[in-house]
């Protein structure tokens, strides 16, 4: 691979790790909160395995980078600052109610899917292998989350509002699936990426027929302004300064 | 009711319990309650109130089931050996009711003398479908991960609170 893709690419992993970073941080915080125990246990799931795939794809970008697998990850996780995190706004919402965490989930998960799919058709090998090992574990979170949409939004009264008012505040948030992530442009057109755009439109008639077969009602809002990586919301700081705390105590330490 | 099957060869086995609004999520409750770690090849759930069992002493007070050999269906034979071991699947009879097929099972399986006889209708199970598997099964086999006593994490933070570090 040439040099200045190597550089594009560990670019683009790194935003597509924090994206899992971020949103398996906020999936644990349901750890010990959640409506029964079996999604207690299936929310802690949902986070090791994201972190999971966070871990994979920066220790991909360190070898792109020529980096230490081992000490990179950590690196990026506990000693950046907020603002150089380039995870989308969507994951970085608070949980909210277990609605929002849960059609969160889904508008994540059923991108994701498509992403990984094209992702593991790569003209890049490692980068294929490790999609293709990812999206195992990503239909199954999609069958999770995608159990629990209809049952909530056709529910009971509660649960009905609940998915709506959710839905209504992560819509906009969502559209950010469409933004090109860094180095995309040049790593598509050498076969190594797909083009967000192009999943987008597949995602977004997908995931709208689902929406409405759940009761819900989409509204075709335009996107927001704001949608590129390089801008986060006043949670991020928040929820970085939780995930870094400990590591910052003693940046020594062994763990 | 969760059942189990860890490999290939190995009799399906009762794991546990879930509580679930059906049976798709009872199915996906019991991946992530019984599977995420431990090996597994496949995963039954059954409603609790479709399983009936009966013990050696409720089967000596009982009365002959009827064998009618009308409307048989299949049912699903397991059966406890000690107070210890998981209930495990010997096999499968028809049967016209519960009953009867603890009834057949005592003669079909007759070399088996376990504690308690459960017997559930086929029709009752919903099993993964073999699609399903390998995202169902494969973080288990793949995951590496460290045991809990392996991480020095209470030396570490009492040496931190040593330093006044940590309040």
């Amino acid at each position: 691979m040439e040099r200045a893709h190597q550089y594009a690419l560990s670019g683009y992993l790194i935003a597509l790790a924090d994206d899992e970073l971020i949103l398996g941080h906020r999936d644990s915080e349901w750890t010990g909160h959640a409506p029964i125990l079996e999604e207690d246990i299936a929310f802690a799931n949902l986070a090791l395995d994201e972190i999971g795939h966070a871990k994979l794809w920066y220790e991909l970008a360190a070898d792109l980078l020529g980096e230490d697998k081992v000490t990179y990850p950590d690196k990026l996780v506990y000693f950046r600052e907020p603002a150089q995190f380039r995870n989308m706004q969507l994951v970085e919402l608070p949980k909210g109610d277990w609605a929002f965490s849960t059609l969160r989930q889904y508008l994540f998960d059923a991108f994701e899917a498509l992403r990984l799919e094209a992702l593991s058709q790569s003209s890049y090998t490692p980068l294929a292998e490790i999609a293709a090992r990812i999206r195992t574990e990503e239909l199954y979170h999609l069958r999770h989350s995608q159990a629990w949409v209809p049952r909530l939004g056709l529910g009971t009264e509660e649960s009905h509002a609940r998915m709506q008012a959710a839905l209504d505040a992560l819509w906009p948030y969502a559209q950010g699936l469409a933004a090109s992530l860094p180095g995309e442009q040049d790593l598509h057109a050498a076969g190594i990426v797909p083009s967000s755009a192009g999943l987008f439109e597949r995602w977004s008639g997908e995931v709208s027929q689902f929406l409405v077969e759940a009761g819900l009602q989409v509204e075709l809002r335009s996107p927001l302004a704001d949608i590129d990586r390089n801008s986060h919301s006043e949670h991020l700081p928040a929820l970085i300064h939780d995930l870094q705390s400990v590591a910052r105590l003693d940046p020594e330490a062994t763990w | 009711m969760v059942f189990q099957q860890e490999g290939p060869d190995q009799p399906v086995v009762h794991n546990g319990t879930v509580h679930a609004p059906d049976a798709e999520l009872a199915m996906l409750n019991a991946r992530d309650v019984f599977v995420r770690r431990p090996e597994a090849v496949a995963l039954w759930v059954v409603p609790a109130d479709a399983i009936f069992t009966q013990t050696q002493e409720e089967l000596a007070k009982a009365e002959p089931a009827s064998q009618a050999a009308s409307g048989l269906s299949d049912y699903y034979v397991f059966a406890k050996f000690s107070q210890q071991a998981q209930c495990r699947q010997v096999g499968q009879v028809q049967a016209g009711s519960p009953q009867a097929a603890v009834q057949a099972a005592i003669v079909t399986f007759a070399d088996k003398q376990p504690l308690w006889w459960w017997v559930f209708p086929a029709s009752a199970v919903l099993k993964n479908e073999s699609s399903e598997a390998e995202p169902m099964f494969s973080a288990a086999r793949y995951k590496t991960y460290k045991d809990q006593a392996e991480y020095p994490v209470v030396t570490m933070m009492r040496a931190l609170r040593d330093k006044g570090r940590l309040d």
